[in-house]
């Protein structure tokens, strides 16, 4: 993609994913706030797809695809007030917060622009799907099976903790069980 | 037109936000929320290096796979707890889980 479809295709991305992403915090309505961080974390993946990693764009589209609605799934099961109809204020130091947030914002923008990084333009074709399969499955391979295996341990390590009794199999005090 | 510190200023402010959303929010679930935007920044600025650093190398695309499993994992453990504290809560708020309070 030449510099100007790139600059085309980033900065209403990028304006879009900050804005969805700050509204997910804004918004009263669960639903609405998983379908916001979907757009914002989707929208993500047409970056990439623009900064000429087109496998990583469209596994970051599928994968946050599913895993947003899941979350959503999540928030309307497990919030008090999950369609904001009620007016419920679910946060706290809210000036702090966000006093806190620019500044961090703030600081790592700084450091992004002071800072001389290297730079190099792409000379030919980015490093395709053979080139990370490659790299998967040979440098990085061990860090590769390492993920693998704690993929493993969360799925039996999140089972464990959701299942009825938690991990030790006993009733829950006041629970369901 | 696009530069470095374009895309890494762009991962800052998204960092931001989601630094916001773990800070400012009482609910687990949007606490996590908050979490997967400051990893979806950390991913942003490492396609930023692979682009406009080191372009020729796919190690880069390593990293960010290994984010993405992060963010993965992080949800999964997340809603685990989710529940398990619900069930003996009945409440996902922060704010009301105190018991390690000094």
């Amino acid at each position: 993609m030449s510099s100007l479809g790139t600059a085309l295709v980033f900065w209403p991305s990028a304006a879009i994913m900050l804005v969805t992403g700050l509204y997910v915090f804004r918004t009263a309505s669960m639903a609405r706030a998983g379908l916001l961080l979907l757009a914002s974390l989707g929208v993500e993946g047409l970056i990439f797809l623009a900064l000429a990693s087109e496998f990583l764009g469209v596994l970051q589209l599928l994968m946050m695809s599913g895993e947003m609605v899941i979350m959503t799934f999540f928030m309307v099961m497990f919030m008090p007030d999950p369609g904001g109809l009620m007016g419920m204020d679910m946060t706290h130091e809210k000036r702090r917060s966000a006093a806190l947030a620019v500044a961090v914002a703030v600081g790592l923008a700084v450091v992004a622009v002071v800072t001389d990084w290297p730079a190099q333009t792409l000379n030919g074709e980015a490093p395709d799907v053979r080139q990370i399969g490659f790299e998967v499955m040979g440098r990085s391979m061990f860090s590769f099976l390492f993920a693998g295996i704690t993929i493993l341990f969360a799925m039996v390590g999140g089972t464990l903790l959701a299942k009825h009794g938690g991990r030790l199999g006993l009733p829950a005090p006041g629970g369901d069980r | 037109m696009i530069s470095l510190p374009v895309v890494l200023g762009v991962g800052a402010v998204m960092f931001g936000i989601g630094l916001y959303g773990v800070l400012g929010q009482t609910n687990a679930i949007m606490v996590m929320m908050g979490v997967e935007l400051m990893l979806g920044a950390s991913m942003l600025n490492l396609i930023g290096f692979m682009r406009y650093a080191w372009p020729d190398a796919a190690s880069g695309a390593f990293f960010v796979l290994i984010v993405m499993t992060l963010m993965a994992l992080e949800a999964a453990v997340g809603f685990a707890l989710v529940i398990s504290v619900f069930r003996n809560r009945r409440t996902a708020e922060l704010d009301d889980l105190t018991d390690l309070k000094g």
